[in-house]
């Protein structure tokens, strides 16, 4: 039951992420700077901050960590929409509702209640999806990507198996509210976890796979993210379980993620030349930006 | 995107501070944001400003002016000693746009009498002003400003999309412009468009490589003087030339005054788009103009200090008013041999309000009405050179460029000379009485040999090619 619990749960998460991203890709346009794109040396400073943030968090004193996590992700919300919610009180208005029901939930219900991780997964979702399309949109490219993802697993498993760096911040932030990650927790039985990198990891990959390479490259990530991104690690979890005897804290994900998404990121080069932005077909929907 | 955003905030940091740029990383952005082009197929938002600067705002663009103003000053004071002698007394530390006026302004004379005492770092390069419009001067450039001002340009047009990669400009700028035409050079090397230093050769040359006629490939970008431009024209039209035989999209004209006729006939004859009616002196570079939809002349104030002073008074030229452009290039866009209100001999009209063209944001004055030598005090008012050349340039019967030449006669009456082999007096007279201009006009039937003589202009420093055809 557990297993299949969790292999919904996370495939669910997984995919919704994912096609949220991929329908923001599809509809809307965020502002961009007037000169700028995203290269390989942003990546190197991208995986430095990726390696640095952690060891920031855990340096806050244990009650800071969560609010400085709010501000962040207030902060990604408003960036992420102004493109969707024009007017600015109405969409700060809608953050603070949407960051204060998971304070709310969380103070009312605990930490392992589902009106907390559901209210906390949206929130972690929807910064996922503006966080994927600032990137994509800036230009960022699918081989981009991919080398990121191929030093995320590195460190993934460094961090999860040498330094146990991942599962001292997953327990700092243990019975605090504004968890990185989402997830969803039924009684005392049931419960699947995934991490917001994991889930930005998943977005990345599909969005930019399906700029540069339209419905096959959606196909792609769609597939990877499901194979490897939901079910290998569920299925490592409970293999791992059934043979040690005893269930890990967490299994890095992007150990199985990392390298599939590159060997599908040179299987999709074969193709062609990434598409660029310009080549984009024009939006499904025209949405124009207006200061607020 | 981090990356480019570090550039952009040390350039400016380093515009804002006054101290010098840091050449490579202008040329980095000028290659991001060509990356940005070719990714995205436009620059993102809010580029305007990113290309104007940061001068909307009146008040901050006065604060940054008297900062940069000091700056230049101090620095004047300390390196020439032609400003040494010139700025004694002067508390340098409270200079400000007010209180600049009680400095003398510099005329070429100076330039041309103490070149050395100019000079404030290394020179690299010497380039000498054409003579023209009166004695030539030399003027020292550094290194660092040869390297400097091309990407700073590279970056504006690429900014503003006047330069495309692709592109190719063909130059018809005589040789003896040696700033202009290696800037023209770096920019376009920058900015990834090809170019051809052509100079100022017979006119039906350049319409063979206009053409496409030598290699194939038809420039999109074409620059010289209008009185060369003029020549083209005419060359173009008796060759038989249509407009879709070229592939020009943009022509850009500077160094002498260009009339309305002649823009529209340089757009008539080469199909051209654009064309751009831009200032600037080697005495003066970077800092240059441009002119709008509405035929203002709109002078970046990012990198130096433009007044217009009153003709008659010399003092700020009120609104409305004629006066002549004095400009101070600011350090550190210009090092080497930088002059402090400088004295253009250009006059212009300062607009009476403000501008309501798309260039709003950039400080206007008018076109340039010639300069303050020429300027004709007639007993029924002044008559500039610009209101007698937009009058005659483009009338059939005077072929472009227009020979002509004017004074004012001991009676207090305007006397034209112009070279015409179709016209007659009374006809011109007419043509300039309907614009309220009374003259005395004389027509000189002379061949084109004998009018560019008798009426020289910029088009005139011929640069003969051993080419087997024979042209004038």
């Amino acid at each position: 039951m557990t297993v299949f619990y969790q292999l919904a749960v996370t495939t669910a998460l997984a995919l919704a992420v994912v096609t949220g991203a991929i329908t923001y890709f599809r509809r809307i346009r965020t502002p961009r700077p007037p000169v700028g794109l995203f290269n390989g040396r942003d990546i190197f400073l991208m995986m430095g901050f990726v390696l640095a943030l952690p060891y920031v968090y855990l340096a806050l004193p244990g009650a800071t960590l969560p609010v400085v996590l709010a501000l962040v992700f207030a902060g990604g919300l408003s960036v992420g929409y102004t493109p969707v919610i024009a007017n600015g009180r109405l969409r700060w208005t809608l953050i603070v509702l949407l960051i204060a029901s998971v304070l709310v939930f969380h103070l009312a219900f605990g930490e392992t209640a589902a009106p907390y991780w559901v209210a906390n997964s949206c929130v972690v979702g929807l910064v996922v999806v503006s966080a994927t399309n600032l990137n994509v949109q800036g230009g960022m490219r699918l081989g981009n990507v991919a080398w990121f993802l191929l030093a995320l697993a590195v460190y993934d498993a460094f961090f999860a198996w040498v330094v146990p760096l991942t599962e001292e911040l997953a327990d700092a932030v243990q019975g605090y509210p504004y968890a990185p990650a989402a997830g969803l927790r039924i009684g005392e039985d049931l419960g699947a976890v995934v991490g917001m990198g994991d889930l930005l990891a998943y977005a990345l990959f599909t969005t930019a796979a399906y700029k540069a390479y339209g419905k096959a490259g959606l196909t792609t990530g769609l597939a990877l993210v499901t194979l490897f991104g939901a079910v290998a690690p569920v299925a490592a979890l409970h293999l791992i379980t059934a043979v040690t005897g005893h269930a890990p804290a967490l299994i890095p994900a992007q150990v199985f993620f990392g390298p599939a998404a590159f060997i599908g990121y040179v299987l999709l080069r074969r193709r062609g030349p990434e598409r660029r932005m310009v080549e984009l077909p024009p939006l499904e929907r025209a949405t124009a930006v207006v200061p607020a | 995107m981090l990356e480019t955003s570090v550039r952009q905030v040390r350039v400016a940091l380093a515009m804002v501070l006054g101290r010098r740029l840091n050449v490579r990383a202008v040329e980095r952005l000028v290659a991001d944001a060509l990356l940005t082009l070719q990714e995205f197929g436009s620059l993102g938002d809010d580029v305007d400003e990113l290309a104007d600067g940061p001068f909307a705002d009146p008040d901050e663009r006065r604060d940054l002016q008297n900062r940069a103003l000091q700056r230049t000053v101090r620095r004047l004071a300390k390196r020439s000693p032609f400003y040494r002698e010139r700025l004694a007394g002067t508390d340098l530390d409270a200079l400000t746009t007010e209180t600049l006026t009680s400095i003398p302004v510099t005329r070429k004379a100076d330039l041309i009498e103490r070149p050395a005492d100019f000079l404030c770092s290394s020179p690299y390069l010497v380039t000498q002003t054409t003579g023209t419009t009166g004695r030539p001067v030399q003027i020292w450039l550094s290194r660092y400003e040869m390297e400097l001002w091309p990407a700073l340009i590279a970056l504006s047009v690429v900014l503003r999309g006047d330069i495309r990669p692709g592109d190719r400009m063909q130059i018809n700028l005589s040789s003896r412009a040696t700033a202009a035409v290696q800037e023209d050079v770096e920019v376009c090397r920058l900015v990834g468009a090809s170019c051809h230093v052509v100079g100022q050769v017979p006119p039906e040359e350049s319409v063979e490589h206009l053409l496409g006629q030598a290699d194939g490939i038809r420039p999109t970008l074409l620059t010289g003087n209008p009185s060369y431009l003029a020549r083209l024209v005419t060359a173009a039209r008796s060759l038989g030339c249509r407009p879709d035989e070229f592939g020009l999209r943009s022509i850009y004209a500077g160094g002498e005054v260009m009339s309305r006729a002649l823009t529209e006939a340089l757009r008539d004859t080469f199909g051209a788009e654009t064309v751009g009616d831009n200032f600037g002196m080697t005495e003066l570079l970077p800092v240059g103009g441009r002119t709008c939809s509405r035929r203002h002349l709109h002078i970046d104030p990012n990198q130096g200090y433009t007044e217009v002073l009153d003709l008659d008074t010399g003092e700020p030229a009120g609104p409305g008013r004629l006066g002549e452009l004095t400009v101070t290039p600011y350090y550190p866009y210009r090092e080497c041999m930088p002059v402090l209100r400088y004295n253009t001999g250009d006059v212009v009209r300062t607009l009476d309000g403000e501008a309501d063209c798309e260039l709003a944001a950039v400080p206007a004055v008018s076109q340039i009405l010639g300069k303050a030598g020429q300027i004709h005090r007639t007993a029924d008012g002044v008559v500039t050179p610009r209101d007698i050349v937009e009058v005659l340039d483009g009338t059939p019967g005077l072929p472009f460029p227009l020979r002509h030449r004017a004074g004012v006669q001991g009676d207090g009456r305007l006397h034209v000379e112009v070279a015409s082999r179709e016209l007659s007096a009374a006809e011109v007279t007419k043509l300039l009485l309907a614009h309220d201009i009374d003259a005395r006009v004389t027509v000189l039937p002379l061949d084109d040999e004998e009018a560019a003589r008798r009426f020289p202009l910029r088009c005139d420093l011929l640069e003969r090619t051993f080419t087997t055809r024979s042209h004038a």
